[in-house]
């Protein structure tokens, strides 16, 4: 028999069973609407998730501590780390940071200004090194020996959208002793010479609430050149792990250093949120083979009813293989049908539980360095790949095809002869 | 004469629970081509036994049944039912045309089993349904069709793949006296001008003195073989 005899023929079969057809292609659609909905959503939030740790970091960029972070910081960096580590290859940039996190700046007239890190930088490497973030909005960076001077992150230059300081403010950095009675130790006047671009990004390299102040200046402050932090900039974002092993391989004690690597990170929860889509799709998939079970038993009725039609079929001369065609051909319309519906139902299904996800996934409203204001909300975006579309499918006709195999042969091992006596 | 059907000792044993009832207990006898036979008798003779016979449906548990000179003892499955599909036409007591398809798609259905253009399918069941005179009613059901017009679309679908034999099983079994005769002037005639074989299974004795020879069959056993008197000369 013709393939397309074969499938016509299967089709008017189940044209004429509509609701049994139906119910039992319903099994199938709803096994494929799941994984269709589950998959394109994982999908949605593993992008929106990557997205958001690609934007709070730059990937290229890593971030080296003295110390480790359970055993507590370590003693600052010397210059000699930082030369040592300009030889380590892969490495395009590095650039030191002192941070003070205790100080504070004030305007002349007493207001504070809600600084909530000063970090003694090299403006131009550090341009260098977040060419996106590490943008002026007004003024300029200082030049190279113009000390006391600070360039203001947005949100500590402005209140409200409106500006708060103004370029060439005079505005004191007071510093006190870290333990009651906490003594005013050093309070030194410095020029604001420029403001950043505001960042609106989360993560660790939000500047938006951050004071800069020239290298020298910090260096006269701390009373010699001893950093905090190193940032590193890699050549390939894919090689980060390799070069943080390398830079902690410049120290005598490799582990006094620690190396924050952000596309490790990002790999990490991508594997993880991998883990959970793959976990989901497992149970959706279940559903599937339900709807197979559920294939399978409707079409040994329909065997056993048809049983003297398979007994004409084969006296007219169809062979056992015609048989189990045509009924596998039934089978195989179901997974089709089924799967196609499918797919689009769990297109629609994937937007509309993207819209109670986005509602119930809302970030605590947190003003931090980590957490950014101005992005409330989790969106998530169904993502739709042909792969999975195609996977889906195959797997609504392999599953039909597999239940359907045993009613199917039961069919074609029938004898013509007591098929036919059959009432 | 060409010997199309040739039976030779057949025996047939039918298991009921854990006895063997003999259906057929060693029949012989052979069938010329374009031939008009009857096989006469009660029921429970075996005469439907060896109707399935020798239409390749089942197998002899002893003896050979030859036709058109293949044994078709020797044959697998697959080639029976090839053999059924090209050589032998099928028409039984109860019709047994498929339900849901209409009278023509009935008709088809032997040319889609072995893959013929769906066109050219559709054309030579046309043809058929004229033949039988029922070129009106192709896209009716069955279940839309009187008894005789069912049998005549029958007729149609065992014609179609045009079989040196055609094997009737109580063909008018299941029709008044009237449409029963029509059915048998119909194989008469078709019998007359296409020169395929006929093999029509009775226990209707005015049935049986339309053909040209008789098979009287009782208890598995051929009785007699008798040229029949209302027979036409071959």
């Amino acid at each position: 028999m013709k393939a397309s005899k074969l499938l016509s023929t299967a089709l008017e079969n189940l044209k004429q069973r509509k609701l049994r057809t139906s119910l039992t292609t319903l099994g199938v659609v709803i096994g494929i609407t799941t994984i269709i909905a589950l998959a394109s959503l994982g999908e949605g939030l593993r992008v929106e998730i990557q997205q958001r740790l690609e934007s709070g970091f730059e990937l290229n960029v890593l971030i080296v501590f003295p110390g480790s972070f359970l055993a507590g910081f370590g003693s600052p960096f010397v210059p000699t780390d930082v030369s040592n580590m300009r030889n380590v290859s892969g490495v395009t940039l590095v650039t030191p940071m002192m941070t003070m996190p205790t100080a504070q700046i004030d305007k002349n007239n007493g207001s504070k200004l809600g600084a909530f890190t000063v970090g003694a930088v090299n403006f131009t490497e550090m341009g260098q090194m977040f060419p996106q973030r590490f943008k002026l909005a007004f003024g300029a960076f200082p030049e190279p020996d113009d000390n006391d001077t600070v360039v203001l992150g947005y949100k500590v230059a402005t209140r409200n959208g409106t500006a708060f300081v103004e370029l060439n403010e005079n505005l004191s950095l007071i510093m006190r002793s870290q333990s009651p009675p906490y003594t005013v130790y050093l309070n030194r006047t410095l020029r604001v010479t420029g403001i950043l671009q505001e960042g609106g990004t989360s993560g660790i390299t939000n500047f938006d609430y951050w004071a800069f102040i020239p290298l020298d200046t910090g260096v006269e402050i701390n009373g010699g050149e001893k950093y905090q932090i190193i940032l590193v900039q890699v050549n390939d974002p894919e090689t980060g792990q390799q070069v943080a092993t390398n830079i902690e391989g410049t120290f005598a004690n490799p582990y006094s250093v620690s190396v924050f690597v952000p596309s490790s990170l990002v790999r990490q929860v991508d594997n993880v949120l991998n883990i959970i889509t793959i976990f989901l799709l497992a149970i959706a998939s279940i559903s599937l083979l339900v709807a197979g079970v559920g294939i399978m038993n409707i079409m040994t009725v329909s065997v056993m009813e048809r049983t003297r039609e398979i007994g004409i079929l084969k006296a007219i001369g169809a062979k056992s293989r015609t048989v189990l065609a045509m009924f596998l051909a039934e089978a195989v319309l179901i997974g089709v049908i089924g799967g196609v519906i499918g797919i689009f139902a769990g297109y629609g299904l994937s937007y509309g539980l993207a819209r109670v996800l986005s509602q119930l996934i809302q970030p605590q409203q947190q003003d931090t360095v980590f957490q950014n204001p101005n992005r409330q909300t989790l969106t998530v975006t169904p993502v739709f790949s042909l792969e999975w579309t195609v996977i889906a499918f195959a797997f609504a006709v392999v599953v039909c095809i597999i239940f359907g195999l045993y009613p199917a042969r039961k069919a074609s091992k029938l004898n013509p002869v007591e098929a036919l006596r059959y009432e | 004469m060409v010997t199309i059907l040739d039976v030779r000792d057949v025996k047939k044993n039918y298991r009921m629970g854990k006895v063997f009832v003999p259906a057929l207990r060693g029949v012989s006898f052979n069938v010329e081509q374009g031939e008009m036979l009857t096989v006469f008798g009660p029921s429970g003779s075996g005469k439907s036994t060896l109707l399935h016979l020798m239409g390749g449906l089942d197998r002899p548990d002893e003896g050979d049944i030859l036709i058109d000179s293949v044994n078709i003892l020797k044959l697998s499955e697959g080639r029976l039912a090839e053999l059924r599909l090209t050589k032998i036409g099928f028409v039984f007591q109860f019709f047994n045309l498929l339900p849901r398809l209409s009278a023509l798609r009935n008709i088809e259905l032997p040319l889609d089993i072995s893959g013929v253009p769906e066109k050219e399918a559709s054309s030579r069941a046309q043809d058929m349904l004229k033949l039988v005179g029922l070129e009106e009613r192709g896209t009716h059901r069955p279940s839309e069709l009187s008894g005789g017009e069912q049998q005549r679309v029958a007729i149609a679908r065992a014609l179609i793949t045009n079989p040196k034999i055609i094997l009737a099983d109580e063909p008018t079994g299941n029709l008044d006296t009237k449409t029963g005769h029509e059915i048998v002037d119909l194989m008469e005639k078709l019998n007359d001008e296409k020169g395929q074989t006929f093999i029509v299974v009775t226990h209707d004795p005015r049935i049986a003195e339309e053909a040209d020879r008789i098979v009287y069959i009782k208890d598995g056993l051929i009785e007699a073989i008798k040229e029949s008197k209302g027979g036409r000369s071959g």
